[in-house]
């Protein structure tokens, strides 16, 4: 950052962060950790009310507990995106708690099924899961909040993708591995199109935020993979794999933090973003463009 | 509600900032903190958008410059910086529909060509060739380009505004490229540069498109500029409804603010999704 005087100091945000989304009330899937922790943790600091929505019952209200604690409000509720009751009976128990719903963050996600570590190419299971997860639960969660969403005649739905869904490089590694994580993301692209123009009549608007490389629980899967059996380099360790291979790949040459992701989901649910709908956006340090 | 970016003290130069959508992006920014350089070919409107944001309690500076000629771009760049010290901020706007007499004719010239190549393409190089030393320099700068939508791939169906717009699409697609090279050539001096792609808007700009769809399509014939802009708009806005100059200056605010320091290289449609990527 510049360190000419008068110029904006190092690590200011730039924006008020308590009138950006005052009073708004968010549903975050997959927010316990990794990407969700950071969307939600964003979103509560400029004001929004936060349902923070995971597979475990513990890990969501700890997480829930964590915001509350810093004075925002949040609760946790046990979701399984999979389970169209599930996510259903999470946006009533959100209304319940908050009065509504304006702002759905489909976020929930898998890479692979277990076990890829130690694997060099994908399996059924791998495809199933991705899509289970990635395309299906992105569907349901959106399903669960239109009505709500229509009869107030506005809403916001911001998916997380993948710079993954976008059109690959020419190289890339994990490529065969990583295949049906990248097919279910441009899932999500899709259906945020699509789905963009069935609600814009309903003052609704729907876009996608494409992460590029962030170290979460799933980037060191990837990266344990990469070192244990795909010519990865074996005398670095996973983390310093992985810091390397961002400053040789990536224009601003460092991966992304689950606040950044945030940054974004905030804008898009803003105000100011009224006039956005059906784009997708990467967040990614330039290492894909669109 | 309200969004309040705040873009305190951030020294913002803007081209084709004297009207329509620059002057708009010139308003949001200078609303949320930002120390504005209006800059046009026309000095005198310029100096109008500039007084009218001193007036509203903001602080602005005019001045002229002509995109296509890069001594006059260079020369702009020096007089900004010796008013205000630093440039943090370069939003490329300036841009044009075609050659003079657009309006009145229903297929582009060579004019065409060479107007929107000359203003769309290389003004917006010659203007960052300008002020990107400078941010080299310190290490720091946002980079905007108004593109347009127009640049990205047509939807397939007949072209309703007809091959007049051919230069133009051509030329901002090439904003939208040269945003992508320019991002990753910038990226290790820790300059971002993203690009907006406008929609559909009520500006000089489109008052002419209308102009030449009333003179080239008989059908139109009994309709003012602004119903055939009305038309345009609900038939092809999934949101139903057109964008203002004030829309594009809140993405522009959102890229060179610090939440997008993780975003380059990428081009953004602000259209109510009427072309998507």
């Amino acid at each position: 950052m510049s360190t000419t005087p008068g110029s904006r100091p190092d690590g200011r945000s730039s924006t008020d962060e308590t009138r950006q989304l005052s009073d708004k009330v968010a549903l975050v899937t997959g927010a316990a950790r990794g990407i969700g922790l950071g969307i939600a943790t964003v979103l509560a600091e400029r004001g929004s009310a936060v349902a923070i929505c995971d597979l475990s019952e513990d890990a969501s209200r700890s997480a829930a507990e964590g915001l509350v604690s810093v004075g925002h409000r949040s609760i946790g509720i046990a979701t399984d995106v999979t389970n169209r009751a599930s996510i259903s009976a999470a946006v009533e128990r959100t209304i319940e708690a908050f009065g509504r719903v304006d702002i759905l963050v489909a976020n929930a996600g898998v890479w692979a099924a277990s076990g890829l570590e130690e694997r060099t190419d994908y399996n059924d299971n791998d495809w199933d899961v991705t899509h289970s997860v990635n395309v299906r639960g992105v569907v349901h969660s959106a399903e669960a909040v239109i009505p709500h969403m229509k009869e107030r005649g506005s809403g916001r739905i911001v998916n997380i993708a993948s710079h993954g869904g976008r059109k690959p490089r020419g190289t890339a590694i994990g490529q065969t591995l990583g295949l049906p994580y990248s097919v279910s993301k441009a899932g999500v692209i899709q259906w945020t199109h699509g789905l963009a123009i069935e609600l814009a009549p309903f003052n609704i608007t729907v876009n996608a935020v494409c992460p590029g490389e962030l170290w979460t629980h799933m980037i060191e899967g990837i990266y344990t993979n990469r070192r244990n059996v795909g010519g990865g380099p074996a005398d670095l360790s996973v983390r310093d794999g992985w810091d390397e291979r961002m400053r040789d790949t990536v224009p601003l040459g460092r991966g992304q933090t689950p606040r950044d992701i945030g940054h974004a989901v905030a804008f898009f649910a803003s105000e100011d973003a009224s006039e956005i709908t059906g784009q997708a956006l990467n967040v990614n340090g330039g290492a894909r463009m669109n | 509600m309200t969004d309040v970016t705040n873009l305190d003290g951030a020294i913002t130069l803007v081209t084709g900032a004297g009207r329509g959508i620059g002057q708009g992006i010139a308003q949001v920014l200078s609303e949320r903190g930002a120390i504005i350089a209006v800059s046009d070919l026309d000095g005198a409107a310029a100096e109008v958008a500039a007084d009218a944001l001193n007036a509203a309690g903001r602080t602005a500076a005019a001045f002229q410059g002509d995109t296509t000629s890069q001594d006059s771009m260079d020369a702009l760049a020096a007089a900004v910086l010796d008013e205000f010290g630093r440039i943090d901020v370069l939003v490329c706007n300036a841009g044009v529909i075609g050659a003079p007499g657009y309006h009145e004719r229903t297929d582009h010239t060579e004019a065409d060509w060479d107007a929107t190549f000359g203003v769309n393409v290389k003004g917006f190089v010659h203007t960052a060739n300008s002020v990107a030393p400078h941010m080299r320099d310190r290490r720091a700068g946002k980079i905007v380009n108004i593109a347009s939508h127009g640049g990205r791939k047509p939807r397939g169906a007949r072209a309703v505004l007809g091959n007049i717009q051919a230069p133009y699409s051509v030329s901002k697609a090439a904003v939208i490229q040269w945003t992508h090279l320019l991002a990753i050539e910038l990226a290790p001096h820790n300059i971002n540069v993203n690009a907006v792609c406008p929609g559909t808007l009520w500006t000089p700009m489109w008052e002419a498109i209308a102009e030449n769809r009333k003179a080239s399509d008989p059908e139109l014939a009994e309709f003012t500029p602004r119903e055939i802009f009305e038309m345009s708009v609900k038939d092809r806005m999934p949101m139903g409804r057109e964008q203002t100059p004030r829309d594009i200056g809140k993405a522009v605010a959102f890229l060179v603010s610090d939440d997008a320091s993780e975003i380059t290289g990428q081009a953004l449609n602000v259209n109510g999704g009427a072309v998507m990527n």
